[in-house]
């Protein structure tokens, strides 16, 4: 948020009347769908894993959480990543704070996680898993359908070979977290009622 | 073109000025002309590295998502700027994720290298402006932004100031000549009229003319005062040489008065002692013949011989007393002039001269002399003197030569007579005219010496002038004018 406010400050001081309107403009459309034909040489769970640690870049946790060692990616339920998460996150940092895969198998586990993956496999249990993470501020994410309408946050689809996601905003008040209007014209879709 | 030194100083001041305000003009245009250039581009610069900020800002997610369609539209808000010509957004890997073209698309240009360390890199190519600038997010570099711009508006920019710099500079030189001219006025127009004033006193010596005062207190007001004064100055030497010279006028007119009254007292002092000398004279003669006559035979030889030295020396002292008569009466009256031929007065003095150069051979070579105003009976004293004198110093010579004529000396016709006689030495001329003054003795060539001054004294009363040239033993020449005798014509 701070960098994206560092860089709107000079652009306003700027740029004229007209340009600062282009820019509004497209920080708010929503991109449709149509995608160009990228060729996604790598895998869609690399893909994926690549998004996952990019997620975290683009949100904002609320400040009065612990401080914790490691930033948390968890995963719950069976892996599809792999090793590819791993790489993604390796070296990577957000604050300062190093990014680390946790996998865990119980919601319960999920208290000092900040991005949770919830695996296809849970998706029998999702009313579930939902609920008990409530009081946390966690950043779900899933490629189960409908998760975006079931109160998830961040749902992953494929449209044609290209990897994109939706966004359900109404879901990121209870969690406390923001999400950066970056982060959003990227999405497919972008709810913002229940 | 004449040079600008022959400029007149109203001109020169115009020029001068004209080039002092116009170079000025022009190294402050300049000077402005500079710093607008960069300013223009700095500021260019400046505005493009903002616009590349903010799209490789807006596209930052985008190249993480991989997501082109949101570069697309991220570059697209360049349009907005229309001197932006393309612009791209490269990925870490060099290839174009998103370009933006303001006309027809084109394919995406290969980027030029960044240099290691920078962020930020541009290049001026003649109408273009390059830049490139890193994608940093959150310390990452993430790709490259490119931004190509179209420099037209710097140059119009350029044409527009060039055209107002020269819109500036002529009108300046126009408001620099009135202003010039008008105000150079106050200080060339009293020079001018000083200058005019310098040329009629120098032209018509008119000294009572006066310079037009100024009320300027500078250096040409200086200069009028002064001048004017100086005027002033040479007016009263003027004047002071106008009274002395009048003054030495009168001083000579006297003195000449007083001279010439000396003069003819001298002259008939002299005749008077003269004509006086003759009667007592008359009588030692006279009592020295009767003396020879009445004692005769008796004489003894020795008291006959005293006689006969006492006879002779009464005729000779006769002989200079008429002659200093003759040089008196000269002195006493005036010439007569009447026009008169001088070959016909030489011929009757060869004929007076007959007689005495009895036997001796003399070759006369006399020239066509001209028709002259004289006082036929004084020039015929003149030409017996010249010719006599010539005959006599000749006396040595067989043949003698004597030639009489007339020529040009100095633009002036003058008479003259050249004989081949024994001449004289040429350090003793000034004596030449002098009363009683002789260069010869008596016992080599008889003569009073009263001769030469008596010509003299007729050639002065003539208003002419007499002088000799001789070498001793090889002739002499004399040589006179007569008054308003020219080259040209006689008179």
């Amino acid at each position: 948020m701070a960098a994206i406010n560092r860089i709107t400050r000079p652009m306003k001081r700027n740029l004229g009347r007209r340009a600062q309107f282009a820019h509004a403009a497209l920080v708010l459309v929503a991109v449709a769908s149509n995608l160009s034909a990228q060729a996604s040489k790598a895998s869609e769970y690399q893909v994926k894993a690549a998004y996952l640690a990019n997620f975290s870049k683009f949100v904002a946790w609320p400040a009065n959480l612990a401080k914790s060692e490691s930033f948390n990616i968890c995963v719950l339920g069976q892996d599809p990543f792999g090793a590819a998460l791993d790489a993604a996150v390796a070296g990577e940092t957000v604050n300062r704070v190093p990014l680390a895969v946790k996998r865990i198998s119980k919601p319960q586990d999920a208290l000092d996680c900040r991005v949770l993956f919830i695996s296809s496999s849970e998706e029998s249990q999702w009313k579930d898993i939902l609920a008990a993470l409530k009081m946390s501020s966690v950043l779900t994410v899933s490629d189960m359908r409908e998760f975006t309408q079931r109160g998830g946050i961040v749902q992953f689809v494929v449209d044609g070979n290209r990897v994109r996601f939706e966004v359900n905003l109404a879901a990121t008040a209870v969690p406390g977290l923001t999400l950066s209007s970056e982060l959003l014209k990227l999405a497919v879709t972008v709810r913002r009622n229940p | 073109m004449r040079k600008i030194r022959d400029y007149s100083i109203k001109q020169k001041l115009t020029v001068m000025n004209m080039l002092v305000s116009g170079v000025t003009l022009l190294l402050a245009c300049a000077a402005f002309g500079a710093y607008e250039l960069t300013t223009f581009r700095t500021t260019i610069v400046r505005n493009l590295s903002v616009q590349a900020q903010i799209v490789g800002a807006n596209s930052a997610s985008a190249l993480l998502f991989n997501d082109a369609q949101s570069a697309e539209k991220t570059l697209s808000a360049l349009k907005a700027a229309p001197m932006i010509l393309s612009g791209g957004i490269y990925t870490l890997a060099g290839e174009a994720l998103a370009m933006y073209w303001r006309g027809a698309a084109g394919r995406a240009l290969p980027l030029p290298p960044m240099p290691a360390g920078e962020t930020e890199q541009h290049w001026f190519t003649g109408k273009e402006l390059i830049l490139v600038r890193s994608i940093v997010f959150q310390g990452k570099v993430l790709g490259t932004v490119y931004i190509r711009s179209d420099l037209q508006e710097m140059n119009d920019r350029l044409v527009r100031y060039a055209g107002i710099v020269v819109a500036v500079l002529s009108l300046s030189c126009l408001v620099a000549f009135l202003l010039s001219t008008t105000l150079q006025r106050a200080s060339t127009q009293p020079l001018l009229k000083l200058a005019e004033t310098a040329r009629i006193v120098s032209r018509d010596k008119e000294y009572s003319v006066r310079a037009p005062t100024t009320d300027n207190h500078d250096e040409v007001g200086l200069l009028i005062e002064s001048f004017n004064e100086m005027l002033v100055q040479i007016q009263e030497r003027d004047t002071e040489l106008q009274t002395s010279r009048e003054q030495l006028e009168q001083r000579v007119t006297q003195r000449t008065a007083e001279l010439d009254a000396t003069n003819k007292e001298l002259e008939a002092f002299t005749y008077s002692v003269a004509h006086d000398l003759r009667a007592p004279l008359r009588h030692i003669q006279g009592f020295s013949d009767i003396l020879v006559e009445s004692l005769g035979p008796q004489l003894v030889p020795e008291i006959k011989k005293h006689l006969d030295h006492i006879i002779e020396g009464t005729q000779r002292m006769g002989g200079l007393i008429d002659d200093l008569l003759s040089l008196a009466r000269i002195g006493r009256q005036e010439p007569r002039l009447q026009v008169t031929g001088l070959n016909s007065i030489v011929q009757e003095v060869l004929r007076d001269l007959k007689t005495e150069t009895e036997g001796r051979d003399i070759q006369w070579q006399v020239g066509d002399l001209p028709f002259v105003d004289c006082d036929p009976g004084l020039i015929r004293q003149v030409f017996y003197n010249l010719l006599s004198n010539a005959a006599k110093y000749s006396r040595p010579r067989n043949p003698a030569v004597i030639e009489i004529g007339q020529m040009a000396v100095e633009g002036q016709l003058v008479n003259f007579v050249r004989d081949n006689g024994v001449g004289f030495n040429m350090k003793y001329a000034n004596k030449l005219f002098g009363v009683f003054q002789r260069l010869h003795r008596r016992e080599d060539f008889e003569g009073t010496g009263v001769g030469l001054a008596t010509v003299q004294r007729i050639i002065h009363k003539h208003g002419g002038r007499i002088w000799a040239e001789a070498e001793l033993d090889k002739g002499a020449t004399f040589f006179f004018s007569l008054a308003n005798a020219t080259a040209n014509g006689q008179t």
